[in-house]
């Protein structure tokens, strides 16, 4: 897996490449973490280039919108596809989640 | 007619995760089990062994093997076991899939995906082991 942050005025783009499993999803909680500490109060992952991701990384993603939301925050995502997008529908986390095609659009609703 | 079981045991820890995921691969390759369904076969695996590691021989460590053959043409029968603490993984409560954000429990969601994915899926203790097999693909 592999994480490439941009910042933008309104929000930290995250967009997450390959594989988030039970040995790497920690590292995908510790970067939005990173960027919570510095201020940032919503998140946006893009997930197009996401190839899998298993319970370990719903945990992360659940775990990060949770803290965000009271700021108030949010964990924006964008480009779900595959896997990923079936995993996030089987496990009905899909609409606890602002979903976007792209993060352009998920930038002009902040 | 079950063709012969193909057989791995290794040591029940993340970094096993690995080298499981290259032997189911080859099973499932060797069934013509392809594309999107390999993606879900290995995310079943993941769910399942990362109960193992994390669990079954606390605070203890132990060896999980995994087994497979071809149960009928282009499908896998699969048995996960391990010789630790007797655990049935099914007899928790499905989590409760309708909680708002705030609400939603972060675990359970490992068996839930297991459950949803596959078919078949069963738990049973045997000669001193946990063995949770299944058939894939399920039906999704």
């Amino acid at each position: 897996m592999n994480i490439e942050a941009t910042e933008h005025e309104k929000a930290v783009l995250l967009k997450v490449t390959g594989r988030m499993d039970a040995e790497n999803a920690p590292q995908f909680e510790h970067a939005c973490e990173q960027w919570m500490r510095r201020g940032a109060k919503h998140l946006i992952a893009e997930l197009d280039g996401l190839e899998y991701v298993s319970s370990m990384g719903l945990r992360s993603f659940l775990s990060v919108a949770q803290k965000l939301q009271p700021l108030p925050g949010s964990l924006i995502l964008c480009g779900l596809k595959g896997l990923p997008l079936q995993v996030f529908e089987m496990t009905r986390l899909i609409g606890l989640f602002p979903v976007f095609e792209t993060p352009g659009q998920a930038l002009a609703t902040l | 007619m079950d063709s012969p079981a193909h057989r791995l045991a290794l040591p029940a820890c993340l970094e096993s995760l690995g080298e499981f995921r290259r032997f189911i691969r080859e099973g499932a390759a060797s069934c013509g089990i392809t594309g999107a369904q390999v993606d879900r076969l290995d995310l079943v695996m993941e769910e399942i062994l990362v109960n193992v590691a994390r669990y079954a021989y606390v605070p203890n460590t132990g060896t999980a093997e995994v087994a497979y053959w071809q149960s009928s043409p282009g499908r896998l029968r699969v048995e996960v076991s391990d010789q630790g603490h007797p655990f049935d993984p099914f007899q928790a409560d499905p989590p409760d899939l309708t909680r708002s954000l705030a609400d939603r429990p972060i675990g359970g969601l490992g068996v839930f995906l297991v459950r949803t994915v596959v078919q078949s899926v069963a738990y049973r203790r045997e000669d001193g082991r946990n063995v949770l097999s299944f058939e894939f693909p399920g039906n999704g």
